[in-house]
């Protein structure tokens, strides 16, 4: 057992360190961390982000050297979110692009789309957005309904999505759309990558309880995409899809680096804020929650550092990142409700008039959305229940 | 970083376990109840010849010299099985107290006898009707030249009928700010001592009060700076609860394995009951909990071992967490089980009953959340 670093490792994380105080935005470093307003502005602003960090290399550094990545490893890519985070660096606008698309071409794409595709996903020239979820298929993907009919050498695609994050940003979709009503429900399912900029293709945006915008719903009314558009074989989607969800591993991670930031500027909240004249981190019944949450966000991590060397070990990832998911969302929304809860009756203030800094309230809404976000804790107990304790299948 | 358990330290393991597993599990617990300790003595002589005893002990005094994280498995082994008698305050908790602040002629006297196992020491730590407070302890230690002379009453002493020896904590000197505090090793056969088994939840456990009537010891019996106590005690609880959470670690373990096994047989309204989501639901939380327990036991424990700057704080919050996750855990075990859940026959009970025994073991989880507070210097 050893949870340190070696040196190889450690001067890995001062190269990136230097690189991103030589680098980040203006007043970036001094803590001035606000993008701007306006939604476009902010979208120029993150695509100039990404473009410089991919300048310096440090775009998809988990990808092979060959297609602009560094073939980092495993350890080094902790090492990387850790340090962004740290930073508190923009994030990366073509996160889904980064993570999904791309490791999907190097997989199962063919030579056209990667040489077609990959460059302007790293440089963010082509941001990317999923098209999964519909109004009737959330955590049940194989009740997708958006269809894609043959026609000459064009697939016309019809139906809707919906939580689509980046939809409103997005020149590109990795779309799964139905092609086949003859065969079992999850078969039938093809992916597609679709040009979002085309007549046809229609996006609204959904305002989250917090004001926030960032789903959208996508309306596709005789929308075109073209046979070398297809990822994997017509109707074979689901393999695509599975393949996918091998990779978004690394997405976890960066949440739960965050989560400890997060709980970081929790005790300075807590050493902030005072009741009698005393900081609360003095008071009693704060000091036993603080230490409660405190000891939770080090069982995600160091969970997370196990299964890490558990699919290190196997060769590749399994189902334990349902235990870093379920247990990292969770967290998060006691964490913020936590955060809310100890302004006291001046917590349900927020924006301009809030007690504290209000991304306290903003992101205390948005935690009720990471329990849902990216495969519901339900869905996570089930693949929890069924893959890792060997219990029987829902029936379906 | 590899944060996991060695291919040697997971062999071990299985060697344990299989010899546990032979010895009929939790049937060593389950005659304890019955005051029948014989199959705990034949146990421990079987664990002391797999070389379970001496892991830690330096090799000059017959052990092995490994780390603390190669003690893991077996405690977890022996969580797992329930099993009685006095590995953590003799082997996790005693020998490295004796190891880092006895003399000479202490360690000589008990390390060897503790990594061959034939000497068992148990910690005589809390008073009749007193709390876990150091200002609390009242047992006299009076001083006539080399020789002390030891009175008072000590409660709760674990399997204090078969120990050998007792670390016995007593008043020294008549300060009550947590100070004045010795440590004194009282055997058993000293004239003077006398116990009795107390009536305890968890049967499987020999609780006992051990009175000290006069007990006339040499001042050499002292492990540790007189009067000083109070800083050892630190330490020493450290590395008891460290192991602690290693033991309980074990036995969610268990929990959790015996729960989907049982979801998986146990059929209702035509289906195993796994199948149901409120209990799928439920075992994937157990297993949330038990696999978070894990991953801050392991890490306390290794903190120890490099003597991270971090390990109060690491050792204290498993504690805190992992006291609490096991008793939820060994609720859950019961409503999962059903019916047969509350029946004496089936193991759930005992597992409840061990969690309750060390929910308040030493302090409470709100104790131990506020020195790992006061550690990271809130």
């Amino acid at each position: 057992m050893d949870f340190s670093f070696t040196k190889k490792e450690e001067e890995y994380r001062r190269t990136l360190r230097i690189w991103l105080e030589e680098n980040l935005p203006e007043g970036w470093i001094e803590g001035k961390r606000d993008l701007p307003e306006n939604e476009e502005e902010q979208a120029q602003f993150l695509r100039d982000w990404q473009k410089k960090m991919n300048d310096g290399g440090w775009v998809a550094i988990a990808w092979p050297e060959k297609y602009g990545g560094q073939s980092a490893s495993v350890i080094e890519e902790i090492i990387y979110h850790q340090e962004m985070v740290r930073a508190g660096a923009p994030h990366l606008i073509n996160y889904i692009g980064i993570h999904m698309v791309g490791p999907t071409l190097m997989d199962i794409g063919t030579e056209e789309q990667r040489e077609k595709f990959i460059p302007k996903i790293l440089n963010a020239e082509e941001v990317w957005c999923q098209g999964y979820s519909e109004p009737n298929a959330g955590s049940d993907l194989s009740a997708l309904k958006t269809s894609a009919v043959k026609q000459g050498d064009k697939w016309i695609i019809n139906g809707q999505k919906v939580w689509t994050s980046y939809g409103h940003l997005a020149d590109r979709c990795f779309l799964l759309a139905r092609t086949s009503n003859l065969e079992k429900k999850h078969k039938g399912i093809t992916v597609f990558l679709v040009d979002m900029k085309q007549p046809g293709v229609e996006v609204r945006p959904i305002i989250q309880m917090n004001g926030k915008h960032d789903f959208n719903e996508v309306y596709f009314n005789d929308a075109v995409a073209y046979d070398e558009e297809i990822v994997g074989e017509i109707d074979e989607g689901w393999k695509v899809m599975i393949n996918l969800m091998l990779h978004e591993r690394t997405g976890i991670g960066a949440q739960i680096f965050t989560l400890e930031k997060q709980f970081s500027d929790l005790v300075l909240l807590t050493n902030e804020l005072k009741e009698n004249g005393q900081p609360l981190i003095k008071d009693p019944f704060t000091r036993q929650k603080m230490v409660e949450l405190y000891t939770r966000c080090r069982g995600v991590l160091l969970t997370y550092y196990r299964n890490i060397t558990t699919s290190m070990k196997r060769g590749y990832p399994g189902a334990e990142s349902s235990m870093d998911k379920l247990m990292s969302s969770e967290l998060t929304k006691d964490l913020f409700e936590f955060a809310v809860s100890i302004q006291g009756h001046q917590g349900v203030l927020w924006k301009e008039d809030a007690l504290a800094n209000p991304f306290w309230q903003l992101d205390y809404l948005s935690s009720f959305g990471v329990t849902i976000g990216g495969g519901t804790s339900e869905v996570q107990r089930n693949t929890i229940g069924e893959r890792l304790l060997g219990l029987p299948k829902d029936l379906r | 970083m590899d944060f996991s358990l060695n291919e040697e330290q997971e062999m071990f393991r299985g060697s344990v376990r299989k010899y546990l597993d032979g010895g009929g599990q939790t049937k060593i617990a389950r005659e304890m109840a019955k005051n029948n300790t014989n199959l705990l003595t034949k146990t421990w002589k079987g664990l002391a010849q797999l070389g379970c005893m001496g892991i830690t002990v330096k090799e000059e005094y017959g052990g092995a010299e490994l780390t603390t994280v190669d003690q893991v498995p077996v405690l977890e082994e022996l969580g797992r099985a329930l099993l009685p008698g006095l590995y953590l305050e003799t082997v996790a908790f005693a020998a490295p107290m004796i190891e880092k602040f006895g003399t000479t002629e202490q360690k000589e006297k008990y390390l060897p006898g503790i990594a061959d196992g034939s000497r068992t020491i148990s910690l005589a730590w809390l008073e009749p009707g007193k709390c876990f407070n150091l200002n609390d302890i009242q047992m006299t230690a009076k001083f006539d030249g080399d020789s002390m002379i030891l009175n008072g009453s000590k409660t709760l002493v674990p399997e204090g009928n078969l120990a050998d020896t007792y670390l016995v904590l007593v008043r020294s000197e008549s300060e009550t700010d947590g100070k004045g505090i010795s440590f004194v090793l009282v055997d058993r056969n000293d004239d003077g001592v006398d116990y009795r088994v107390l009536q305890a939840m968890d049967e499987t456990r020999h609780l006992t009060e051990v009175n000290f009537k006069n007990v006339i010891v040499s001042n050499s019996r002292i492990l540790g700076e007189l009067h000083r106590g109070e800083d050892a005690i630190e330490e020493g609880l450290l590395y008891l609860n460290a192991a602690l959470t290693s033991i309980m670690v074990g036995g969610m373990d268990k929990i959790v394995e015996m729960c989907a096994e049982y979801a998986k047989i146990r059929v209702q309204f035509g289906q195993p009951i796994g199948r149901f989501q409120a209990i799928k639901h439920r075992i994937a939380d157990m297993k949330l909990d038990l696999e978070t327990a894990r991953s801050l036991s392991y890490y306390a424990v290794w903190a120890l071992d490099e003597k991270a700057e971090d390990a109060a704080v690491a050792v204290n919050s498993a504690r805190a967490f992992i006291t609490e996750a096991y008793l939820r855990l060994a609720g859950h075990g019961i409503q999962i089980h059903g019916g047969i859940g509350v029946t004496e026959e089936i193991d759930c009970h005992l597992y409840l009953k061990r969690a309750q025994y060390y929910q308040t073991y030493l302090g409470n989880s709100r104790l131990y959340r506020e020195k790992a507070a006061t550690a990271l210097n809130w």
